[in-house]
């Protein structure tokens, strides 16, 4: 493909996802903010405490406007949100932003290493369970995702604190790291990462032996989806006139396998990868909250139970935007791996 | 090749699970769990804040407690006697509106910044001007204002020098009209009288001296990091804490954790043992690690050695016991009333059927209380009868007399017939057939108990049997926790029937009359008389036990009879801990582990 046209259709589609990302956070914070408001029209008292004296309440309710009309209070919330500093916690009493970035890298971490997990475990087993197809390992291996798969997340992480956090003690049962060790300096915000930059290996492993275990559970029950949709796929493509003429062509067997087999099947992989990312991005609401993991899932369990929307709506932005991002790198993956499909055409639109 | 490459990955893997396993082993030293110096803490909740000033959460106070210190404490042995901190003695007139404090000398906070009587004056102020969550603790009998002129406010608060004080920053501090007094660097006079409980004493007014709320914070700290601002809550106070205490804050990652390290500088290593005590005593263990997690993974920690102390409810008693080398023990009723007390309310200004008495008696009479114990807490709670929570002072004389509300549902079906409304005797026969149909009314209880929810669902299915019927309307908690403390006009309110209830401010029975009695509004408990709020005042204000007594038994036969709260039960609270971590002194009012105050006398067995 012309590279000035490549070019092009990328900037086209970041436009278009850009101007639709704008809509759906719109979309988001205003129906977030209209749910809290039905749930609690003035949560002065809630965040004021129990028995806080009238002249606390009235503080507290000058500070969020919550006697204002619900459109000035909406006003008011949007400001603060565009202007970047997201308001100030009505519990914490900290800048909402400052949060948000404290806790983002933590969940960022343990979605990128469970992500990568799921989708090398997902495509491995997917590939394994279509070319061996009908023999025994397919049959386990179909057991094996099926049974992950629909397993809820509350009851892998149980699961996984009982058998390998308790009665066979390989993994601590939470946090993110160690308390014995000396604070990492943080550089990137990324704990593994700033370990690593301070050539701190104790608190890097310290730091890699608390994320297994959450990052498997959040992987685990998700990668069934992908073993499926390759495992179908290699089925599709494995019989394909395309593939006997590779081979009728005398291509290595490997080459047929990676260039036309694999990489075929690979398509419909990476179109479910981007909805996977998004379901472990949300994931992490019930993992980081079972595992005292300090990211923006727990922060975001805590919001909600707390009635705390002016924290709840940003992180619900954060999480839609992760997915809006997702579903961005996929369509350019598309075509990078078929490039045939025009950049954020559907599935097999032909450019 | 591969088959090299496939031995040295396996054998990497194995060589990482070894070492994994290792260092998590319980008894290993590499673990932060087993070193003998350090102690873990497991529970559910996070803290709300490191600011003595704004923190009004047991698990916030639990670790203000360890940093900060007040002028005085429980002493150990009775709920309502008190040690002096980092007051030395002090002593009260003889009207009880005023207390003269003398202030130890010698008293540093960990950053070495000196401690006096300023910093104490400093430190009341900021917590009234600031009137976040729990001011009114302290409001009630002080304020920031004289009502005469005298105003202490932000700018004043923040432009005195309290290490070296001008004449006029002492003008203001040695004013004689005020809430809080300087008489000298190490004495000051505290007044009563300027708090909105009026111009009169207050028989628990050393409990709410020793809250958090009257602890010594370092204004230099807080003017170094933003100062005091007036109905405002500090963001570097909300996440930091320097204190004068035994320990200090070494981190607080939220989310996960916060470590306590002992203050190497503490004033209280150099105090002789004549002048010491248990609440100042220098602390046993280097480190207290609190992990903030779900229950499940709590006792999976106890279990595995992780964790010493947990706080788990009474529900995992059986499961608990079970685990070799716990501790586990279900303390006196006293800790249950602090963590919480139950009871039903009735709105009559919301639901008109509720104004008639007898109808209120019929609910009373209609519900198994002794079932509920059984069923729902597995006899792990108690019945009670309030305002006064069981346990606390003087619970016992206010109820002499009564016995529990009883089940019977024969008189239950009498008296709603009675009172005009078809009714069904247990054996199904019908009463007052001719009569109105009783409407349906909303239940409230919190949807994030789980024994509210069954109690909830008993209650509904007893009094649907006698002919009332109720629809259940659960609440997360916070929100459920919006609707009985509001304070909007209790006639509007869609929610005017449901359990409510009321746990520990401070270790005074006054505490929860007050709130259960003059509130006001659906507040707790939809309660509103003159004349009991008449004796609660005179019970609060009272500086003889018997006025006191007399006064609370008033104001228990007059609520007994009056059937507007039927009081429900109170859960007994459970300590769980291995057995070789000892040295924990309970008392209500203690945050730690929700059921002590200090953890400087925590230590390991030999």
């Amino acid at each position: 493909m012309d590279p000035s046209v490549y070019v092009k259709d990328f900037l086209r589609l970041l436009a278009k996802r850009t101007i639709g990302a704008i809509g759906v956070s719109l979309g988001t914070i205003t129906i977030i903010f209209l749910i809290s408001h039905v749930l609690s029209p003035n949560p002065a008292h809630l965040w004021a405490g129990p028995r806080a004296r009238a002249s606390t309440i009235l503080a507290v309710q000058a500070r969020y406007h919550l006697t204002d009309p619900l459109f000035l209070q909406f006003y008011y919330f949007l400001r603060d949100l565009i202007t970047g500093n997201f308001g100030i916690d009505p519990l914490s009493g900290q800048p909402i932003l400052a949060e948000i970035l404290f806790y983002l890298p933590n969940t960022l971490e343990l979605v990128f290493v469970s992500f990568a997990m799921l989708v090398v475990v997902g495509i491995g087993l997917g590939y394994l369970s279509g070319m061996r197809f009908s023999t025994p390992v397919d049959s386990v291996i179909r057991t094996i995702y099926l049974v992950s798969w629909s397993t809820p997340m509350y009851l892998a992480a149980i699961l996984g604190i009982l058998v390998f956090a308790t009665y066979l003690p390989i993994f601590p049962s939470g946090g993110m790291y160690s308390l014995s060790l000396t604070p990492v300096r943080s550089v990137t915000g990324f704990y593994l990462v700033d370990s690593l930059i301070g050539l701190n290996i104790p608190a890097f492993l310290s730091g890699l032996q608390h994320l297994i275990l959450p990052a498997v559970v959040l992987a685990a029950v998700n990668f069934g989806l992908i073993s499926r949709a390759v495992r179908s796929s290699i089925l599709n493509v494995r019989w394909s006139t395309y593939v006997k003429t590779a081979r009728a062509k005398g291509l290595n067997e490997d080459e047929v396998k990676r260039k036309h087999i694999l990489r075929n099947a690979l398509i419909d992989a990476t179109s479910l990868s981007a909805v996977l990312f998004g379901w472990v991005l949300t994931g992490t609401v019930v993992v980081e909250e079972l595992f005292a993991w300090p990211g923006l899932g727990q922060f975001a369990f805590q919001a909600i139970y707390s009635n705390d929307y002016p924290v709840l709506i940003p992180i619900v932005v954060v999480f839609t935007l992760g997915v809006i991002v997702a579903n961005f790198v996929a369509d350019v993956l598309y075509s990078i791996l078929d490039p045939r499909i025009a950049m954020g055409a559907q599935t097999g639109a032909i450019s | 090749m591969q088959g090299i490459l496939v031995i040295v990955v396996l054998l990497l893997v194995i060589a990482g699970g070894v070492y994994f396993y290792s260092s998590n082993r319980p008894g290993t030293t590499s673990t932060t769990s087993q070193a003998p110096t350090t102690l873990v803490v497991e529970e559910e909740s996070q803290p709300d804040s490191m600011d003595p000033a704004v923190s009004y959460a047991t698990s916030g106070w639990e670790v203000v407690e360890q940093v900060y210190q007040g002028l005085l404490a429980p002493n150990g042995q009775s709920y309502t006697s008190y040690v002096g901190v980092l007051a030395h003695d002090w002593s009260a007139s003889s009207d009880g509106m005023t207390y003269t404090f003398t202030l130890r000398p010698g008293v540093t906070f960990s950053n070495g910044d000196p401690f006096n009587a300023f910093v104490m004056w400093f430190s009341i102020y900021r917590t009234l001007v600031m009137n976040q969550g729990p001011a009114w603790i302290l409001g009630q009998n002080l304020g920031a204002s004289n009502g005469a002129g005298f105003n202490v406010t932000d700018s004043m608060l923040n432009s005195i020098n309290y290490t070296s004080p001008s004449p006029k920053d002492l003008n203001y501090m040695t004013y004689p009209n005020q809430s809080v007094q300087v008489t000298g660097p190490n004495q000051l006079i505290i007044r009563l009288g300027y708090g909105y409980n009026g111009q009169a004493p207050y028989s628990s007014f050393l409990a709410t001296l020793s809250t958090p709320t009257a602890y010594a914070v370092d204004p230099i700290v807080v003017e170094a990091n933003g100062g005091v601002v007036a109905d405002q809550p500090n963001n570097w106070m909300e996440t930091n804490a320097v204190g004068t205490s035994f320990y200090k804050l070494q981190s607080w990652i939220q989310g996960q954790s916060v470590t306590l390290v002992k203050n190497q500088n503490y004033w209280g290593a150099n105090v002789s043992t004549s002048e010491g005590n248990s609440a100042i005593q220098p602390a046993i263990i280097d480190t207290v690690n609190l992990y903030y997690k779900p229950t499940s993974t709590m006792v999976a920690d106890l279990k595995s050695g992780f964790a010493q102390i947990i706080v788990a409810p009474t529900s995992q008693y059986s499961v608990l016991n079970q685990i070799q080398g716990v501790s586990v023990s279900v303390l006196p009723p006293v800790f249950g009333s602090a963590q919480g007390v139950h009871f039903l309310y009735m709105d009559p200004y919301a639901f008109q059927p509720f104004q008639d008495v007898r109808v209120r008696e019929a609910i009373a009479n209609a519900i198994d209380y002794k079932s509920i114990i059984h069923t729902v807490f597995n006899d792990q709670a108690t019945q009670w009868i309030g305002p006064v929570p069981p346990g606390f002072p003087d619970y016992n004389e206010s109820t002499t007399g009564l016995q529990p509300y009883q089940f019977d549902p024969a008189m239950a079906a009498n008296l709603l017939a009675q009172a005009g409304y078809k009714a069904t005797l247990p054996d199904g026969t019908k009463l007052n057939a001719g009569g109105k149909i009783f409407p349906a009314v909303n239940f409230l209880y919190d949807a994030d108990s789980s024994t509210e929810g069954q109690t909830a669902q008993i209650i509904a299915t007893e009094l649907g049997s006698i002919g009332i019927t109720v629809t259940l309307t659960p609440l997360t908690f916070k929100q459920y926790a919006n609707v009985i403390t509001s304070t909007s006009d209790p006639s509007t309110t869609a929610y005017p029937f449901g359990i409510s209830f009321y746990s520990e401010d401070y270790t005074a029975s006054i505490d929860y009359v007050s709130a259960i009695t003059t509130t006001g509004q659906i507040g707790f408990s939809a309660y509103s008389n003159a004349t009991v709020a008449g004796w609660t005042t005179a019970a609060a204000s009272a500086l003889d036990e018997n006025t006191v007594i007399s006064n609370l038994s008033q104001i228990t036969k007059a609520m007994y009879y009056d059937y507007t709260d039927i009081w429900l039960y109170v859960p007994y609270f459970m300590a769980a801990n291995k057995s070789n971590v000892v040295g924990m002194i309970p008392n209500p009012a203690g945050s730690g582990a929700a059921y002590f105050m200090f953890y400087n006398t925590v230590h390991y067995s030999s």
